[in-house]
């Protein structure tokens, strides 16, 4: 098991959002989180990335005990976190921000196969090398936030809402360089709106609704379970 | 190529920026002509330091997000210290006569004073501004102003306490005047414009080329961002705190031999900053350079054509104009893109 959440309880403040979550992923799969707005999603990811800290529960990654760990240290250890509104660095260019991307990474022939890798995935970063990142359109900024996150050598990514934000034709393309990576070998953890397509592209889903996991199972069953047609497809 | 590099630079001279860097260089020649050499002499000499005082703020205020008003207290701290390192040197030197010992001797005070700065600096975050950070980021700026308002208090009379009101100054630090380009000025002022030039140009290498100078970039503009690559945060802050701090230290002590040390003068240097930081910009780090030079210009040509007594009210007139009609900020953006691009 690469991760493993047991009774997760977090929330800001003493406003509690999750309650007692608990889910596993196994090395190389793509996993999503789905739920209605405000039920906990982002959450679960910040918190696994150490950006809340855990009221209790555990958090194990690669048999470590990483529960209430600094953002930091998290991203050391293998976990990367891709946000919603992607935080790059913006007076720097687009080589800078992957560069600092490679933070936690010393070594230099590393950084190189790293960059070469996520420039491969997204030419078009590659193009705009020098530009300075808020001047990206939606699309490049969210290819720049996952290529930045890639540049630390994760072994688990965790994405927050892909689509958010992006024009139907521009999620596509960013769905499928998950896809890429996760025939790369990368374990993914990915929150999403975008039921329908999510659920044709993972291998399982967990259901979060009010902070607590509802359903969870492998997605194709998941997209035909009547509850979620009738919460989240409307049919 | 050539074109077009001159096209960017007449763009620039037509944004606000530009109008008051060529306004000062203008108001700096026309003094120089009209009244000596020492106009230029005197502004260059104290807007290096100013210059350094107000970087200090600026990247500070940058990283941080704390509106500084205890910096004139790291500015005394950093006088104190060379103070009372640089006395026993010279009681030493006036027993034993050393060529060597007499040029090393102000570095050693000036060292001590960078380094007392830095570590008071550091000491300040773990203790007073970790604590707040962790127990409420809401209404972070108001009540981190509030706090570095409380910690002047203390460092000030913390130093009336333990070393008393009087004033502790020094003559000199190296002895003899040079004559350039027809003034004479005493070697103490070449050597502080000389050393705020080296310790700028080794700020700006250190934040655009090193690793950790660009993670310091980096919690600049994104903090968040910055804890999602990897960037240890709490060390972060507390560097920067401790270099900010530690930069109006080493001012305070090369200007020892202008400003003796008592309890309260850091009042000036901080004043004079606050100008600066709001003529270029809040968190606008090398703009507070050039601003530092053109504050100091200010105080100079109303000193000599106004009045001494002036001195504070005309760049407060400026500051309020520019408040006004500029509240970002005469260089907007502009500058601080030489820093972050």
């Amino acid at each position: 098991m690469l991760l493993e959440i047991n009774n997760l309880n977090a929330g800001y403040g003493f406003l509690q959002i999750l309650r007692d979550v608990s889910l596993k992923i196994k090395k190389a799969e793509y996993v999503c989180l789905i739920g209605p707005n405000g039920a906990g999603k982002s959450t679960t990811l910040k918190t696994i990335a150490g950006i809340i800290k855990p009221m209790s529960g555990q958090i194990v990654f690669e048999g470590k005990d990483i529960s209430g760990w600094p953002g930091n240290r998290v991203t050391r250890l293998g976990i990367s976190f891709i946000s919603e509104e992607m935080n790059l660095f913006t007076n720097m260019t687009v080589h800078e921000n992957m560069m600092m991307g490679a933070y936690t990474i010393k070594d230099k022939n590393t950084k190189n196969r790293l960059l070469e890798f996520a420039y491969g995935l997204f030419p078009r970063l590659q193009e705009r090398s020098n530009q300075l990142a808020g001047t990206l359109s939606g699309g490049e900024r969210k290819m720049l936030g996952i290529g930045r996150a890639l540049m630390a050598d994760p072994k688990l990514l965790l994405v927050d809402e892909p689509s958010f934000g992006l024009a139907p034709q521009l999620t596509d393309q960013v769905f499928s360089s998950l896809d890429t990576l996760r025939q790369e070998g990368k374990t993914i953890l990915v929150v999403e709106q975008n039921v329908t397509k999510t659920l044709s592209v993972t291998d399982r889903g967990y259901v979060l609704e009010n902070g607590r996991i509802e359903l969870k199972g492998p997605s194709a069953e998941l997209a035909d379970n009547a509850h979620v047609r009738k919460v989240f497809l409307g049919v | 190529m050539l074109n077009s590099y001159f096209a960017r630079a007449f763009a620039w001279l037509k944004t606000a920026g530009g109008i008051t860097v060529a306004t000062a260089a203008v108001l700096l020649v026309a003094g120089t002509i009209d009244r000596g050499p020492y106009i230029l002499v005197n502004t260059v000499v104290t807007g290096g330091m100013l210059g350094l005082v107000a970087m200090g703020l600026a990247v500070i205020l940058g990283v941080l997000n704390i509106a500084q008003f205890a910096h004139g207290e790291y500015f005394m701290i950093g006088g104190l210290s060379a103070y009372y390192v640089i006395r026993p040197l010279h009681a030493y030197l006036d027993a034993h006569p050393s060529a060597f010992l007499a040029m090393v001797a102000p570095f050693i005070a000036m060292i001590t004073a960078t380094l007392v700065g830095g570590l008071a600096g550091a000491v300040t975050e773990r203790v007073c501004f970790n604590p707040l950070r962790k127990r409420s980021r809401a209404n972070w700026v108001m009540n981190s102003f509030l706090l570095t308002v409380g910690i002047s208090v203390v460092l000030v009379n913390g130093d009336q306490l333990l070393f008393g009101t009087d004033f502790k100054g020094i003559t000199h630090y190296w002895p003899g005047v040079v004559s350039i380009a027809g003034v004479f000025m005493s070697v103490d002022r070449v050597m502080t414009f000389i050393l705020s030039l080296v310790i700028v140009t080794g700020f700006w290498i250190f934040m655009k080329y090193s690793r950790t100078g660009q993670a310091i970039r980096a919690v600049a503009q994104d903090e968040m961002g910055a804890l999602m690559v990897g960037i240890n945060l709490e060390w972060i802050m507390v560097l920067t705190m401790s270099i900010g701090c530690a930069m109006a230290a080493v001012a305070g002590a090369s200007l020892l031999f202008m400003y003796p040390s008592y309890p309260t003068v850091g009042l000036e240097p901080l004043y004079m900053a606050w100008f600066v930081v709001i003529l270029v910009g809040l968190g606008n780090v090398m703009g507070a350079l050039i601003g530092g030079f053109m504050v100091s210009l200010l105080k100079v040509l109303t000193l000599e054509y106004i009045g001494a007594g002036w001195e504070f009210v005309v760049p407060s007139v400026i500051i309020i104009l520019v408040l006004i009609f500029k509240p970002s900020g005469v260089f907007g953006s502009e500058v601080r893109s030489v820093l972050d691009q």
